[in-house]
């Protein structure tokens, strides 16, 4: 008898899931610096990958696909923060700032 | 009746969702490393729970030891952060931001209440780190080295463009 406890609730996974990425858009419109924003990304991320895993474990407990996945979206949050970072730490370099409202040397 | 599997499960969800919006309300950028890291120690507690014991200690191992050292040493080295104005901008964007997230909110809401979910009530089997590895250089070999590539591409990358930077300078 496994049902009836509340860490074996689906829904709960995905509606956590669904409020990380919620979390994650208002940060992306919401904070200043484009760090902040790397930051708001990395949860969308993890609320992905929390997803996967928890669609795997309750629909097809017989398989690891989702966790294989889990594993490459870690992968690429790692490959997407080292180039971000880059970035960033060169915009600042330059231009002494790192906040998205005052880059706009392109823009003008 | 109470069970202490549910009490930690609940400690875990509340961790989770307070790390998350002290990372996306707080006002200093080293107050939302701080959220995101509690974020990704409540999630990694959370593999736990659905069976993925591996995934846990690479979301420790990636996330929490790699990903946010990153992002600390990108927030030091992005000058003193103290001089700089709060991280709060215009109220406009918190409406615009907030509208935008209560709609895909409720957007996904509806999915998911909507979808048919077959859920398996049998117990499943224990997935060992055997059969994660047997899966990643089985049927899965190509996304794998896929993956590999592009984290060799995008470590020459980022040097690269620290080199140019200094070269400019």
């Amino acid at each position: 008898m496994t049902t009836g406890y509340l860490f074996n609730n689906f829904n709960l996974y995905l509606f956590l899931s669904l409020f990380l990425l919620c979390c994650g858009i208002l940060g992306i419109v919401y904070r200043r610096t484009l760090i902040a924003m790397l930051i708001s990304v990395e949860l969308i991320m993890n609320g992905a990958g929390l997803n996967f895993v928890a669609i795997n474990r309750f629909l097809y407990p017989d398989k690891v696909n989702g966790q294989v996945f889990t594993l490459f979206i870690m992968g690429i949050a790692a490959a997407e923060t080292a180039i971000a970072l880059a970035i960033v730490i060169l915009i600042f370099r330059r231009y002494k700032k790192i906040e998205a409202d005052t880059l706009k040397e392109m823009k003008d | 009746m109470i069970i202490l599997a549910d009490v930690m499960f609940v400690v875990l969800i509340l961790i989770t969702i307070l790390g998350a919006l002290t990372t996306v309300l707080s006002g200093s950028l080293i107050y939302a490393l701080m959220g995101l890291i509690a974020t990704m120690f409540g999630i990694a507690g959370l593999y736990i729970y659905l069976n993925a014991p591996f995934i846990a200690m690479m979301q420790i191992l990636i996330y929490v030891g790699a990903i946010s050292i990153l992002i600390a040493f990108a927030i030091m080295l992005a000058g003193p952060m103290f001089k700089r104005p709060k991280e709060w901008s215009r109220p406009i964007k918190f409406i615009s931001g907030a509208i935008t997230a209560c709609v895909t909110f409720i957007l996904f809401l509806n999915v998911i209440m909507r979808t048919e979910w077959t859920t398996i009530k049998a117990e499943p089997i224990k997935t060992t780190t055997k059969e994660l590895g047997r899966a990643l250089f089985d049927r899965f070999m190509l996304p794998f080295e896929l993956i590999s590539l592009l984290i060799v591409v995008s470590i020459i990358g980022a040097i690269m463009i620290a080199l140019y930077s200094r070269k400019e300078r």
